[in-house]
């Protein structure tokens, strides 16, 4: 609805603000860093049947797989106005943990932890508010396909993924009628929603991430 | 051809049993034929079984053979495991009689008065195929067919799940809990598989549900076609100080479905394997074998040893789809 409502209020003024957002260009292609965030499954426990039909338990568990650092890559093309149409790809590997806890036999808590490779390979839109300015704010959003290994490839959990954000683009410089039309850096923080992979509890999770990147503009 | 015995015990440990050496995996039987060890199995995918024409107090002929047709229907329900049976009919035949039919009924044996029922086998001493199974139900003891249970009685159908069991191979399952009792034995405080070799007190119909680990276990033993592709292995070696220990409970928890699956390490490595399972992480526990008797699932001939702390693998184990997870090694220490 935001996003809408932004795009209404912009729309008087494109082409003007398509100027002002320094020599746009067509092409963008950015790398940068991304910090993903945890996200969290829930306990569980391994439990044992009583005569009655009841639950015995014999240990308990909470799960997540942690924060991690990500590389992502990001080809954009301008299709109209200041609307960019984004291919991105991020590789990221985090921990899976589990803790276990409160064992029946007093066994001592430990985290056991594997890590995953996880690929996210997707695509979406970028929004650049129309503004005459070297720091130019943003908003974007998309999905794609969620890719996690277990152990060097044993085993693929596949799923989808959306992320919706907003943040901030500072041009380093610009050139008017060069092949290469801009450098700058962007950064942004999104939500990112998982549905399927890696997910102990079955249900879809959000994640914050928080990126930062090098662009140039052709 | 040779028979032997095995049977679900009452408060203590069976005294009945002569068990077959444990093969390759957590709880199957194996007999060693023609110089080599092999799982005891059924070479055929439909076994053929009678029940005899005698009730007992509470149970009529038709009544048992209704729960005994509902546990075979359990086993036979396993979408992972090809075994069917086939009731062949009503017979005056005995169980234990070596006369190549596969029979099922009572027999009064107030002698055996800490046996509930008892499976033996016929197995052919070259290939180590099954040739007969019989079960006896220890009349001495009062039994139930009443959906609900009934207190005071035994419930037939989840006895007959557990012999039905080891009709089809299966040996004893070490996931379950047991308290001792003042004047000796054990009461089951909780279990998570019917293989495990001591039967719920009087009342209790909680063991008419097969669980994941008798599921794996039948699934090992009789894959369907896809299963093999579909499921995997885990496996890894139990040390105690650096040297292997047999004999250790090693318990697979599967986090997604919250399921348990039991295995030992079952040689002088000690390592060991788990089965057809689904493929996912999985959480390692090892456990000294101390909540039955030690016989109930090996021979006086193997030292197990129960000196150890129960411990966790540090790691998170992967089955994978069609494949084995890779040796996990997990280091218990000493009491």
């Amino acid at each position: 609805m935001a996003l809408l409502a932004l795009v209404f209020l912009a729309s008087g003024s494109r082409d003007a603000a398509a100027q002002g957002v320094l020599e746009f260009g067509r092409l963008e292609i950015s790398a940068g860093a991304v910090w993903l965030g945890s996200r969290t499954f829930g306990s569980a426990s391994a439990t044992e049947t009583t005569p009655s039909g009841g639950s015995f338990s014999l240990f308990n568990t909470s799960s997540e797989v942690g924060g991690a650092a990500a590389f992502d890559a990001r080809v954009g093309v301008r299709v109209a106005g200041t609307l960019v149409v984004e291919a991105d790809a991020t590789f990221a590997r985090p921990e899976l943990r589990v803790t276990i806890a409160n064992d029946v036999e007093n066994a001592p808590s430990i985290t056991a932890v594997e890590r995953l490779q996880q690929y996210m390979i997707g695509g979406g839109a970028t929004w650049y508010l129309p503004r005459p300015s070297r720091i130019v704010p943003f908003v974007t959003g998309g999905g794609g396909y969620l890719r996690q290994l277990h152990d060097r490839g044993l085993l693929v959990e596949t799923g989808t993924y959306f992320q919706v954000g907003g943040g901030v683009l500072y041009l380093l410089s610009s050139h008017p009628g060069n092949r290469l039309k801009a450098t700058g850096i962007r950064a942004d923080v999104r939500a990112v929603i998982l549905n399927g992979g890696v997910s102990f509890d079955g249900d879809r999770h959000t994640a914050p991430a928080a990126a930062a990147s090098f662009f140039v503009r052709f | 051809m040779m028979r032997r015995w095995f049977g679900r015990a009452i408060a203590i440990a069976t005294v009945l049993a002569i068990q077959a050496q444990p093969a390759f995996a957590y709880l199957e039987f194996g007999v060693t034929a023609g110089g080599n060890q092999v799982k005891l199995k059924w070479p055929q995918a439909a076994v053929r079984y009678l029940v005899t024409n005698a009730g007992v107090a509470n149970v009529s002929v038709a009544d048992f053979q209704a729960a005994i047709g509902r546990a075979f229907g359990s086993w036979e329900a396993v979408p992972t495991a090809s075994i069917t049976y086939q009731f062949g009919g009503l017979t005056a035949a005995i169980p234990g009689r070596d006369d190549g039919l596969t029979t099922l009924g009572f027999q009064n044996r107030p002698d055996l008065d800490r046996v509930l029922a008892a499976t033996s086998f016929v197995v052919d001493a070259a290939t180590g195929a099954l040739v007969e199974s019989d079960i006896f139900f220890n009349s001495a003891f009062p039994w139930s067919v009443a959906p609900g249970g009934e207190a005071n009685r035994f419930d037939l159908e989840s006895i007959a799940l557990h012999e039905i069991g080891h009709l089809s191979g299966l040996g004893h399952s070490a996931l379950g809990e047991t308290e001792l009792r003042a004047g000796g034995g054990r009461l089951v405080t909780a279990a998570e598989a019917v293989m495990f070799p001591i039967a719920y007190a009087v009342g209790s119909i909680a063991g008419r549900t097969l669980k994941a680990d008798d599921i794996a276990g039948i699934s090992d033993l009789y894959p369907t076609g896809d299963a093999t592709s579909v499921y995997g292995s885990l496996s890894g070696r139990v040390t105690k100080d650096g040297a292997p220990i047999f004999g250790a409970h090693v318990i697979a928890f599967d986090p997604v479905t919250q399921t348990v699956i039991g295995s030992f390490t079952l040689n002088a490595q000690g390592q060991f394997s788990i089965g057809a399972i689904p493929p996912g992480p999985r959480i390692l526990r090892v456990e000294p074998l101390d909540d039955a008797e030690i016989d109930s699932f090996f021979d006086g001939s193997r030292t197990v040893d129960i000196n150890f702390r129960v411990a966790f693998s540090d790691r998170i184990v992967i089955v994978p789809r069609g494949g084995d997870s890779g040796e996990v090694a997990i280091n218990v220490v000493a009491k």
